[in-house]
């Protein structure tokens, strides 16, 4: 698994296609749902707008680290792209503060068994690990 | 030595700044953990349990300072050691919107630099961890947006105190100025 971060609108998903050389068809859009995520080509899955996806979770009640865990298990090879969102002011709301932490802290455990990490600026990758 | 630490919310940036602390700690030498945060609600305290868990078995005594950080000192037991500072956030945000009235942007940044100036001087190491809070593009209040400065004036100034800075993302720690 790699993973590829980095605030909204920075270019990562082009990054990830351009530099992999994989078709837009590889792309799947994890905001609508992890099991839409399965491939239908050849090359890796690439998960895009994983924060998206980890905040339905959440607020399905469900828990998006056994989820995606589960899902690892046969797309050891996928891509996954997530904003960063936790560089910000605390929310007030407590839903807010869990969302930000959520995704946080699965990114990091993610970032320790990914083979490459990745955190794309202005359209450049930078190289984590 | 004094290293500023600093990442987003769930970066990994306090278990990063932790095992640092314990690294650095000299043979004999204490390890203190100056607390900041006051338990508001169930939420909070979850919060400052779930660092007690962190820290557990790492061998630091906690202090309890959730302003006025150079009284800390007056609880150390000896001169250096090693202190872990959590967080500049929750101090920042304890100065300026603490007991009576909201103290000035400027206020509160000369209290927490010269605080940890005196921390500084007083300890053979010093780590402070800091927040990213500056990255989310949201226009806020007045008194949000003097706090937002304060932290980015604090860390500046902490930055060009410290001999290392280190920014954590999703736990991997990346070196701003070496």
């Amino acid at each position: 698994m790699r993973l590829v971060i980095g605030g909204c609108a920075q270019g990562k998903r082009e990054y990830v296609l351009s530099k992999y050389r994989l078709p837009k068809t590889a792309v799947r859009d994890a905001a609508l749902h992890l099991s839409q995520a399965a491939g239908d080509g050849p090359g890796p899955v690439v998960i895009d707008h994983f924060h998206l996806w980890v905040k339905g979770c959440m607020e399905r009640g469900e828990s998006p680290r056994e989820l995606f865990l589960e899902f690892l298990k046969e797309h050891e090879d996928c891509i996954v792209i997530s904003d960063e969102v936790g560089n910000g002011i605390v929310p007030l709301d407590p839903g807010g503060r869990e969302y930000r932490e959520g995704v946080g802290r699965l990114l990091t455990e993610l970032a320790a068994r990914a083979e490459e990490v990745e955190r794309v600026i202005c359209g450049i990758g930078q190289k984590l690990k | 030595m004094m290293i500023l630490v600093t990442g987003g919310s769930g970066s990994g940036k306090s278990a990063y700044a932790e095992e640092l602390a314990v690294s650095l700690t000299t043979a004999g030498g204490q390890r203190y953990y100056l607390a900041t945060m006051q338990p508001f609600g169930e939420e909070g305290r979850r919060r400052i349990e779930r660092h007690k868990k962190l820290r557990e078995g790492k061998g630091f005594l906690t202090i309890e300072q959730p302003t006025a950080i150079h009284q800390a000192l007056g609880q150390m037991e000896q001169e250096g050691g090693t202190a872990l500072l959590e967080c500049l956030s929750n101090l920042a945000a304890n100065e300026m919107f603490g007991a009576g009235e909201p103290k000035s942007q400027q206020q509160v940044t000369d209290t927490i630099v010269q605080g940890v100036e005196l921390l500084r001087a007083h300890t053979e190491h010093l780590v402070v961890v800091g927040n990213n809070v500056f990255e989310d593009g949201v226009e806020y209040d007045a008194a949000t947006m003097a706090y937002i400065r304060a932290m980015g004036r604090i860390q500046q100034r902490l930055a060009a105190m410290a001999d290392r800075v280190v920014e954590v993302v999703v736990g991997i720690p990346l070196s701003v100025k070496p």
